[in-house]
């Protein structure tokens, strides 16, 4: 995110620990190896920011406050307190410890959060925790059965379905909901359909050849 | 060793957690008490801050610590690479308030949330005094300047036949020529995970988790950068998301957020945005090539001259040496000249991006070549085969281990080239122009020093370590691969270790250079423990061997014989009371350097369709037979080899960055706009490996396969479209716009 | 990201008095993206995810679609493949299968220009700041548009989905504090002229509650080709969407609109018109479609689009009529 350009020259004085010394837990440092601390006198504002959003959160009209959300992820209830703003992505990622789905932009564009909300694959990092209460959320964290790989994994290890990995939790649940949609009916539909998965180390050919590989398994199995 | 090395094909050896979700990228690591830090970049191209208006910032929620040029961070000047330093700027940032470029980053805001630190991060107003910047390549010629030397060698370096005047003069009276200009834009590597750092010191000891293609550099760098010693600084990184070169390098946001965990004794993650990733992480540089071949009328060269302008950033000079890495040694001619000039723009600094240098001189001259090749009516491989080096063009000595016309051929083969019609717009599909090109693929084998450790242990395991990366590249798998096969055991009793600096010291994952770099200390490493083994045996009381010479003792299959007694190594360690016996072995380049030229080698053949009207470009089909020696790990060099592919094919049809002339700004600064292959865009490819030992390089005779699979498809695919349309475009990347009727 | 106050709509009214500095939020694809990069920040937002604005039926008129709609389940309905097929493929051409799912019809056609100045927000833009200017005009403009372009701006629309339902003279029915209203799409749309900020008839606290598609002659026989640099995941460079009322090999009737060149939805009646009574081919298509791009304005990057939109009006044409 930017710094936005002033045309005026108003701000001349700009030495914060001057001009906002009385601000609340503002700590400025000048150049300096052995690192001496200078924290900024706190006044009567001192609230540190912790407590600042306690305050906060016993104001529901205030827009920072916190929401008491629950989430359902994996099968499991998960009781949280986001802001409004916290997408999805980030509830499991910062708040719930689960690190397996992965932010590649945070703005659609590339696939790599995708989980499954009520069996259907979504992006995570459009999606607002918030907005996420009351339905199923299936991470992959939640695909194996213990040490048992869904059919996709399994695929995707003998396929070799990835390089560096870091698309890869994205690329199977967004496999799962393909295949589940029925979009598996031949390679160029899988190509298309799994589209909204970038794969910058390019292990394309090798996803197309698991998914298919899972899908007949998976068809398989089910008749 | 005593037989020649063989590779395997087995699954990914870190395959299992990348499934689960339970591999580890350096954004994941979640420390207690961990705060958030955020980039602030630079909305100017060039000039210099008067001051920031944090106010509204810092009442944002959350916020710790805002930290810029008047309440900085003390940073170093970066170690150069002569002292193992591997900085990607030259300039410490938020030292003074210049503004060099457009995104440099100008402060580190520092919250208890990610949320908080973006939304504050916003609130901040920066006042500047601008001043004009030179931000394309076109506007920044008349500034052109040659740098001191490209790859140890001169700008301008040459060999002429005797009696020869000029290259120049050369061509001239050649029977057939051909005078082009190629040119290419900035691309972004946009590796999916985006750079992350997470700093938590002890005491003045700095632990910190950072997505690098090499830790031992980074380490060293980061000290040097911090003003602490080597030693006290270990980086950890056992998986990278991608890196393709961005990863190669320190960037500023690494020492600024250690920076930030000392000064706030807390830790501190930083993840950039895939925004700021276009400004801070490096990118390859734009390319104008000129390239003149000279032949005779049955199309054997009598004169090469390639010479480039590319890019670099006004602070910091980085050399995309797209002639001396091809030209200088591709093909056989009496006469080349290869020349460099560096255009300073007021841009970031690029930094190395899969094969750098290869990847847009190899566009150039192949695409040459295929030109000259329909100038004299002459096929497009024949024209290779009939100008094929034996001999490494200046240097004067053999090539170690080419096989370069068997690549041609077997993939003429297998491609089915004796069917093309040669006549270009002939091939029709519908409404669809067919097409099919070939090119070379060229990248030089590279080694360097490194250690590697064997450690067997009393539970039946072998791990097998190493200050190595793997980004994806297979790294752990190799490393498992040939420690196993190194003590001719199973795969799956092999655990590899890599990414983290306190492990024995390998270069970085760059130039291809892994395998060949750790891949023989590993052997050395396994031949010592395999002795240290038999000595323990034959020396310790305990051991039922105790007493035998050690020449009466062999270890074979993971047991020590002899005496007529066989003991499992684990076992022996179980009746030892021992958890392990280790090695650590190291391997570096010998004098074969400069016996031999050594390098990779492949032909790359695809077919193109272009829509009659509407003139959307796809590749319909890829195949490429390799020369790159021993290959260790059949399963992941091939997914390596159609990768590098995937990656030529975004640099020829898609790729490229938008920079607004008038000011430097990104246009396409996201995943969106800067647009990278989909699955859609990749048909079937098919990759073949002739599996070559190349001995003199190293005891394992492998050669790297990062790269290469990049470096003849731009060439391939832009051959294939002037074979579809007739048309032939010199400018990547290749537009619909190009081929309009 | 602007903090903001999160509401859930208990019904339309409940909804519509929101006030102002408030957006709606449905699949929320486009708007979390835009707030995350402070291009949008409002006060408040409330979720229509409760309200009942969906369902797709056919009657004797025509197709109506709830606004709340996903796009998945409106491509997949054999109703519109079979019967409205342009619709179901320019929903197919769309996005991702991901955002298919999360996006609601609505919500698409409200969706955002992506021109990169409009999208920084620390850039001139006169859309998002009135006044500031517009860079895009002398700039980076490769993906900008040719139709209806002002010296305020020249922001590409970039729905492909209100590409097909112009060119199928679809209706709005809208609904807010004032009552009910129907809105042909095309009108909809407002061109930037010296206010780019003012994109929709709308008003304050309205919000789309269907679509409506009335069934014609040529609704049946209809296609949308979208033309990219990359085979997927991309916007359009220029796209068609063409429908075609056929009596063996004459053409009684046609609707024309095409995307990814104008600053709104473009219908094309002229080329239409041109089409009329005569008989499908090519070198008819090519001689109608020369009429599309009379008033095309060229920005320093984009003249191809003028020859491209009229060779994928051509295209479309003939893919659609059946035509070699």
């Amino acid at each position: 995110m930017h710094s936005r350009d002033e045309d005026s020259a108003s701000q001349s004085n700009s030495f914060p620990e001057e001009t906002h010394s009385s601000r609340r837990h503002f700590l400025s440092q000048l150049a300096a190896l052995s690192a001496s601390l200078t924290i900024a006198a706190p006044g009567a504002r001192a609230a540190s920011s912790k407590e600042r959003s306690n305050a906060e959160a016993s104001d529901p009209e205030r827009p920072e406050s916190l929401i008491d959300i629950v989430l359902k992820v994996n099968g499991q209830e998960k009781r949280l307190k986001v802001d409004s703003r916290v997408t999805l992505l980030d509830a499991v990622r910062d708040r719930l410890n689960m690190s397996g789905t992965k932010k590649g932009c945070d703005h659609g564009a590339c696939g790599a959060c995708t989980v499954l909300v009520d069996g259907k694959r979504v992006l995570s990092c459009l999606t607002l925790a918030v907005m996420a209460q009351g339905k199923e959320v299936t991470t992959i964290e939640g695909l194996a059965h213990g040490d048992e790989l869904h059919p996709v994994q399994a695929a995707f290890v003998t396929c070799d379905g990835f390089q560096c990995g870091y698309c890869t939790p994205g690329q199977i649940m967004s496999a799962v909901g393909c295949i589940g949609e029925g979009h598996t009916r031949s390679d160029s539909e899988i190509r298309e359909f799994m589209s909204g998965n970038l794969c910058r180390c390019g292990a394309y050919p090798n996803i197309v050849q698991a998914i298919k590989q899972a899908a007949t398994q998976m068809k398989g199995a089910v008749s | 060793m005593n037989t020649a090395f063989q590779g395997l094909n087995r699954d990914r050896f870190d395959a299992k957690l990348k499934v689960t979700g339970r591999a580890k990228y350096t954004g994941d690591h979640d420390l207690a008490n961990m705060a958030f830090g955020y980039l602030i970049q630079s909305s100017i191209s060039r000039g210099q801050i008067r001051s920031f208006d944090l106010s509204a910032a810092q009442e944002s929620s959350g916020v710790i610590a805002i930290f810029t040029p008047f309440n900085s961070l003390k940073l170093y000047h970066p170690l150069g690479r002569e002292e193992g330093g591997a900085s990607g700027e030259v300039i410490p940032l938020l030292q003074d308030t210049q503004v060099h470029y457009f995104g440099q980053t100008i402060g580190l805001i520092v919250a208890d949330s990610f949320e908080q630190a973006r939304d504050a991060a916003a609130l901040i107003k920066v006042n500047y005094e601008p001043k004009a910047a030179v931000v394309t390549l076109e506007s920044g010629m008349a500034k052109a300047y040659q740098p001191q030397s490209v790859d140890q060698q001169p700008p301008t370096w040459s060999i002429l036949e005797s009696g020869a005047s000029s290259i120049d003069d050369i061509l001239r009276q050649a029977e057939a020529s051909i005078a082009q200009e190629y040119t290419n834009p900035i691309e972004h590597h946009n590796p999916m995970e985006p750079h992350a750092t997470v700093a938590v010191w002890q005491e003045d000891r700095l632990t910190i988790y950072d997505a690098t293609q090499g830790v031992r550099g980074q380490q060293r760098t980061l000290a040097a950068v911090l003003g602490i010693d080597d030693d006290q600084v270990r980086v950890i990184c056992p998986f990278v998301g991608g890196a393709f070169g961005c990863k190669g390098s320190m960037w500023m946001h690494s020492p600024l957020t250690a920076a930030a965990a000392r000064v706030l004794n807390r830790p501190v993650k930083t993840i950039l945005t895939r925004e700021q990733m276009y400004t801070t992480t490096g990118h390859r540089p734009a390319l104008l090539q000129k390239i003149e071949l000279g032949a005779t009328r049955d199309g054997v060269l009598r004169a090469v001259k390639h010479e480039v302008f590319s890019s670099t950033a006004a602070t910091k000079e980085f050399i995309e040496a797209a002639a001396h890495r091809t030209s200088r040694y591709l093909y056989k001619s009496p006469n080349i000249l290869v020349s460099h000039h560096l255009v300073p723009l007021d841009i970031a600094p690029g930094t190395f991006m899969r094969a750098p240098g290869e990847a847009p001189g190899m566009y150039a001259l192949e695409s040459a070549m295929d030109e000259l090749a329909v100038k004299l009516g002459i096929d497009p491989i024949e024209l290779r085969i009939k100008n094929h080096a034996e001999i490494y063009p200046g240097k004067n000595v053999p090539f170690s281990s080419k096989h370069l016309l068997e690549c041609y051929q077997r993939g003429a083969e297998k491609f089915g080239w004796a069917k093309r019609i040669p006549e270009p717009g002939m091939t029709k599909d519908g409404d669809w122009l067919i097409g099919q090109g070939m090119a070379t693929a060229l990248y030089p084998a590279h080694r360097a020093g490194a250690s590697a450790k064997v450690r067997l242990q009393a539970d039946g395991y072998v791990t097998v370590s190493s200050a190595t990366e793997d980004l994806g590249t297979g790294m752990y798998t190799v490393l498992a691969i040939v420690g196993a096969q190194s003590l001719d055991l199973p795969y799956e009793r092999v655990r590899a270790v890599l990414g983290d600096s306190a492990l024995p010291p390998a270069p970085g994952a760059g130039g291809s250079q892994s395998t060949a770099s750790v891949g023989p200390a590993v052997v050395v490493a396994a031949d010592l423990a395999k002795k240290k083994l038999i000595e323990v045996a034959a020396k310790d009381q305990k051991s039922p061997f105790q007493g035998a010479k050690p020449e009466e003792l062999s270890y074979i299959s993971g047991e020590i014989r002899g005496n007529g007694k066989s003991l499992s190594f684990n076992q022996l360690l179980g009746v030892l009371g021992r958890s392990a016996i280790e090695a650590t072995g190291s391997s570096a380049p010998g004098d074969e350097e400069h016996k031999y030229g050594f390098s990779s080698f492949g032909a790359q053949f695809c077919e193109v369709k272009v829509h009659a009207l509407t003139s959307e470009i796809r590749v319909n089909r890829f195949s490429s037979v390799m020369d790159v020696g021993t290959v260790v790990s059949e399963k992941t060099a091939r997914n390596q080899i159609m990768g590098g592919i995937v990656f030529g094919i975004g640099m020829a049809l898609l790729e490229g960055t938008q920079y607004d002339a008038r000011t430097g700004w990104i246009a396409n600064r996201n995943i969106a706009e800067y647009l990278v292959a989909t699955n859609a865009d990749v048909p079937a490819i098919d990759v073949e490996f002739l599996n070559r030992p190349d001995l003199q390089f190293n005891s394992i005779g492998a050669r790297g396969i990062g790269e290469i699979g990049i470096t003849g498809t731009p060439a391939a695919i832009a051959n294939a479209v002037y074979h579809a349309t007739g048309r032939r475009v010199r400018q990547l990347p290749i537009r619909p716009e190009h081929l309009l009727a | 990201m602007r903090a903001f106050q999160f509401k859930t709509a208990a019904s339309p009214r409940d909804a519509a008095n929101s006030g102002t500095d408030t957006a709606f939020i449905a699949g929320g694809t486009n708007l979390i993206d835009l707030m995350k990069l402070d291009v949008v920040a409002p006060a408040r937002l409330v979720d229509l995810g409760p309200l009942s604005f969906r369902g797709i039926t056919v009657d004797g008129d025509g197709l109506h679609i709830g606004a709340l709609e996903k796009m998945a389940e409106v491509a997949e309905d054999p109703r519109v493949v079979k019967e409205y097929p342009v619709i179901s493929q320019a929903l197919l051409k769309s996005a991702s299968a991901q955002i298919r799912n999360m996006a609601t019809m609505g919500g698409n056609l409200m969706q955002r220009t992506r021109c990169g100045y409009f999208r920084d927000a620390v850039s001139p833009c006169n859309k998002r700041v009135p006044g500031s200017g517009c860079p895009a005009l002398e700039g980076e403009n490769r993906m900008h548009a040719i139709f209806g372009v002002s010296d305020s701006c020249c922001a590409t629309h970039p729905s492909d989905l209100a590409v097909a339902l112009v060119a199928l003279e679809s209706v709005l029915k809208l609904q807010g504090p004032q009552g009910v209203r129907e809105v042909k799409l095309e009108d909809f749309y407002l061109l930037p002229e010296n206010t780019p900020d003012r994109e929709h008839d709308i008003r304050q606290g309205e919000m789309i509650t269907e679509i409506f598609v009335p069934h014609n002659a040529w609704t049946g026989r209809s296609g949308y080709l979208k033309i990219r640099d990359r085979e997927s995941y991309e916007f359009a460079l220029t796209s068609a969407a063409v429908a075609l009322d056929l009596d063996g090999s004459t053409i009684r009737d046609a609707r024309i609109a095409v995307g990814g060149v104008g600053t709104k939805p473009w219908s094309l009646p002229v080329v239409a018109e041109a089409l009329k009574g005569k008989t499908a081919n090519r070198d008819v298509f090519a001689v109608a479609a020369e009429h599309a791009t009379e008033g095309a304005r060229m920005l320093s990057q984009n003249g191809f689009k003028v020859s491209l939109v009229k060779k994928t009006i051509v295209r479309a044409l003939s893919e659609v009529g059946g035509v070699a």
